[in-house]
């Protein structure tokens, strides 16, 4: 008995001491080159797959792992297989940051945690060392570079101005805000058409009396504010606006008091549900519309595809129609484009020669469209006007999603992309289109960057933190006049926070970056 | 010669624990055990409590703990000014004291209602059923509360509204004013069973002959409860109490304030949802601010330290027991 104690209370400290030393600590791990790589024969006998681990920092991505026939032809031409984890909120990277138990690659937007060289790889050196023949142009490198001159990334979804007018068919792509409305019910109202933000109210108001069970608009809870804001003239998708030479924060934009009271009167007139505010994911939204619960729902440009697509698949014969981009005279678009997300090859990585070398082929043309579009002749083929012919409804998110078109976009740019939006005689073609009308090009904005530790990156976090917090007290006043009183305690607030330091030094900043362009 | 005499018994004192410490070498293990696990995983890491009173930034490393730059309380100085200070502070302890007003008493006369029933395989289905909601997670807690009390389809307003009781959906999960019923309702649904199973163990050690005792001297049942059970599970109670307080900022005997004001807040309630360690969690982590974070938890550790001395005090001057 006395035996059996000793060995039991021995056992009991071996296993204390190894749960200890399995903890590990906060420096990126050390890994040996082949520590949790496979590397195997992929059948042809002469070359080995790499498996490379890839965090991607966006909770609602789609494509959660690497399959389809896109990733496959990645694979066969590259020989790097991906091992995918999806963010499950916006604060594991920051923590896995902190811990140091980072993948080898990770695909998010301009993440200035990473752009040192303690924890990731400059892209620059990797070229200069692994990868000589692969180009960059100068415009791409300048607007990712960091503030050590070197550059972690290069960011998708990036076009110059002049990209832009030399491609005619390339548009926007779905990162631009549309409304979907049920064009079945608006036929039932006799509502022939809607054409301005008045019939829109109007056509929501019938919505609330002859259809007391269906909520009016729901709201995606990524897409709430853009397309209204864009009728408004603020720019939907900036946190700045330029005024007389000066950088301002949006939220003191002149037109930003009437959109808060034009979102109130929504929500006071019946149109919209306080809870949509705080949903706690972006499907909510898609189950009132795809299930025939919501009259109008708004989301990206394609939502009227998208919603007919998945209701389709549900068994709901439900028909969708694309509001106009521009119900008012002032509607605008800022594109401050210096693109949506990039990848980061971190310190972590087992292998950044084949990380560069993957990245160098996503960044040629094949690669760009193949990833965008498809293999050629199976899934696309040129018109000969210059653009690509699908073979396949690109507004499909179900086939898109299970082929893994479009989203293995590691490396992209917005014209490639664009290109995929032209789709001739389709709602979102033509959505695209008349936002590319109203739309301003100023990269400018986009090269402001605020830098971890700093006052003004201090400031700016708060701000946004804290209008998270307030611009809902103003969307849900319970008049217009509350309305107005919450968004002036809001403005107060930032002013009390630091806004005219932060405004001041933006423009200094932006006067600097214009003069390197000139 | 007195010297002697006192150095002599010394001689003997010490091989006398010696060989104590001999012969209760093997329970000794455990004590170890025990000890290396506090220092490795609750002592050692406390050095990062430096971060607090430095301008730390994570690209340094551990090693920048001790070479970052001291900068004193300016972290502390800055969340005493931050805008949202009152109300991080007000709903921390509020929710905190709510919970131990209301779901300390549930679990005691739960257990004692259990003990009543004498009908065991009723008994046993109550008491499987109460404590089951203790191992879901609080994720799903929030897919049924998000069933039962959405404004729009949840089941709690519709029965409301086809009744006529109300003319509005009550906003019960985006509402600032229900945030804090909702918290303290969903701990107690969740965890009162389970806490419960304590009490229990603690009725059952009573001698039934006290009752039987009782009984014949025409005792009812409320009077047996009043004066043998109640009586026999007092121990048990003050020591729960006492831990109860000790945890008390992070939810107390039910726990759980993270979880709650983290997944259940947001920007609707957040007047009444944010709490010291959510708002730490956002603003220090997902920013990147590290030393920002390490002051504001430091704040609410200092407050747990002197609850917990607090109630230890309190507890030993009334009930002449407490915890050390």
């Amino acid at each position: 008995m006395k035996q059996s104690v000793h060995v039991l209370a021995i056992l009991s400290l071996i296993l204390v001491l190894l749960a200890a030393c399995s903890s590990g600590g906060n420096a990126p791990s050390e890994r040996t080159p082949n520590n949790d790589s496979a590397i195997e024969d992929n059948g042809t006998g002469n070359e080995e797959i790499v498996e490379l681990s890839l965090f991607i920092n966006h909770s609602w991505y789609p494509v959660r792992e690497w399959s389809g026939s896109i990733a496959e032809e990645i694979t066969k031409r590259t020989g790097v297989k991906l091992n995918v984890t999806v963010a499950a909120d916006g604060e594991q990277l920051p923590l896995m940051i902190a811990s140091g138990d980072l993948p080898d690659m990770v695909f998010t937007v301009r993440e200035p945690r990473l752009e040192n060289p303690d924890m990731s790889y400059p892209w620059n050196e990797l070229i200069e060392e692994y990868a000589p023949d692969f180009q960059l142009d100068q415009a791409r490198v300048a607007v990712n570079t960091a503030p050590d001159g070197n550059f972690y990334t290069v960011l998708n979804a990036f076009a110059t101005p002049e990209e832009w007018e030399q491609n005619p068919y390339a548009l926007g792509n779905d990162g631009n805000p549309g409304i979907a409305v049920r064009q079945d019910i608006m036929d039932e109202l006799g509502i022939a058409s809607i054409e301005t933000i008045d019939e829109f109210m109007a056509a929501l108001e019938q919505v609330r009396n002859q259809y007391p069970d269906m909520v009016p608009l729901t709201m995606d809870i990524e897409w709430i504010s853009q397309y209204f804001k864009m009728q408004f003239g603020i720019p939907p998708h900036s946190s700045w606006y330029e005024q007389n030479g000066q950088l301002k924060h949006v939220n003191t934009h002149p037109s930003m008091l009437d959109y808060y009271k034009f979102m109130n009167r929504l929500y006071r007139n019946g149109y919209i549900l306080a809870e949509n505010f705080t949903y706690s994911n972006d499907q909510i939204d898609d189950e009132y519309a795809t299930t025939g619960r919501a009259f109008a729902h708004s989301h990206t440009v394609s939502v009227a595809n998208a919603d007919m697509a998945k209701a389709a698949t549900q068994g709901h014969d439900l028909t969708f129609t694309m509001l106009p981009s521009t119900l008012t005279d002032e509607a605008y678009n800022l594109s401050t484009g210096t693109g949506f997300s990039g990848v980061y090859i971190t310190k972590n990585n087992q292998n950044p020669e084949k990380s560069i070398e993957f990245l160098q082929f996503l960044a040629s043309e094949e690669g760009k469209e193949l990833v965008m579009f498809g293999i050629e002749g199976e899934h696309w083929n040129w018109h000969e006007d210059g653009y690509p012919e699908f073979h396949y409804d690109v507004n499909d998110a179900e086939y898109v999603n299970s082929e893994g078109l479009k989203w293995w976009y590691l490396y992209s740019d917005a014209i490639v992309e664009g290109l995929r939006g032209y789709v001739p005689g389709t709602q979102t073609t033509k959505a695209l289109q008349e936002i590319k009308e109203i739309t301003d090009y100023n990269p400018s904005i986009g090269m402001i960057k605020l830098q971890d530790g700093t006052n003004e990156k201090v400031i700016f976090d708060k701000i946004d933190e804290m209008v998270v917090n307030e611009e809902i007290k103003i969307y849900l006043a319970e008049s217009e006049a509350a309305a107005e009183q919450a968004y002036q305690n809001m403005m107060r607030l930032a002013e009390d926070i630091g806004l005219n330091e932060l405004e001041s030094w933006a423009t200094e900043e932006y006067q600097k970056v214009q003069e390197l362009f000139e | 010669m007195e010297a002697e005499t006192i150095k002599a018994e010394m001689a003997i004192n010490r091989s006398s624990v010696w060989k104590r410490f001999k012969k209760q070498r093997s329970a000794h293990f455990f004590v170890w055990i025990g000890l290396m696990y506090l220092f490795v995983f609750a002592y050692t890491p406390m050095f990062g409590i430096l971060m607090a009173f430095k301008d730390y930034s994570i690209v340094t490393g551990i090693k920048g703990i001790f070479t970052s730059e001291w900068v004193g309380f300016r972290y502390f100085i800055e969340f005493y000014n931050e805008y949202k200070f009152y109300n991080i502070v007000r709903n921390t302890l509020a929710l905190s004291f709510l919970k131990v007003v209301f779901t300390f008493p549930v679990p005691i006369l739960f257990a004692i209602m259990l003990n009543e029933v004498k009908h065991l395989p009723f008994k046993r289905v109550v008491q499987t059923v109460s404590y089951l909601p203790h191992f879901i997670s609080w994720v799903v807690v929030l897919g049924l509360a998000f069933t039962f009390f959405s404004s729009h389809v949840g089941l709690v307003n519709q029965v409301l509204l086809a009744w006529g009781w109300i003319e509005d959906p009550l906003p019960i999960l985006t509402g600032s004013s229900y945030f804090w019923g909702l918290a303290v309702g969903s701990a107690m649904w969740k965890e009162a069973g389970w806490w419960a199973i304590i009490f229990l163990a603690a009725m059952a050690g009573i001698n039934p002959a006290l009752y039987e005792a009782a009984q014949i001297d025409g005792a009812g049942r409320l009077a047996r409860i009043w004066h043998i059970t109640l009586p026999g599970i007092k121990g048990t109670v003050v020591v729960v109490l006492i831990l109860t307080i000790g945890s008390i900022l992070g939810g107390g005997l039910v726990g759980s304030n993270f979880e709650q004001a983290y997944l259940m807040g947001n920007a609707n309630n957040n007047d009444t949802s944010e709490i010291v360690q959510t708002y730490a969690f956002k603003v220090g982590l997902a920013q990147g601010r590290y030393s920002y974070a390490a002051a504001i938890d430091l704040v609410q550790s200092i407050i747990s330290v002197i609850l917990i001395f607090s109630s230890n005090y309190i507890a030993k001057r009334f009930s002449g027991s407490g915890l050390f």
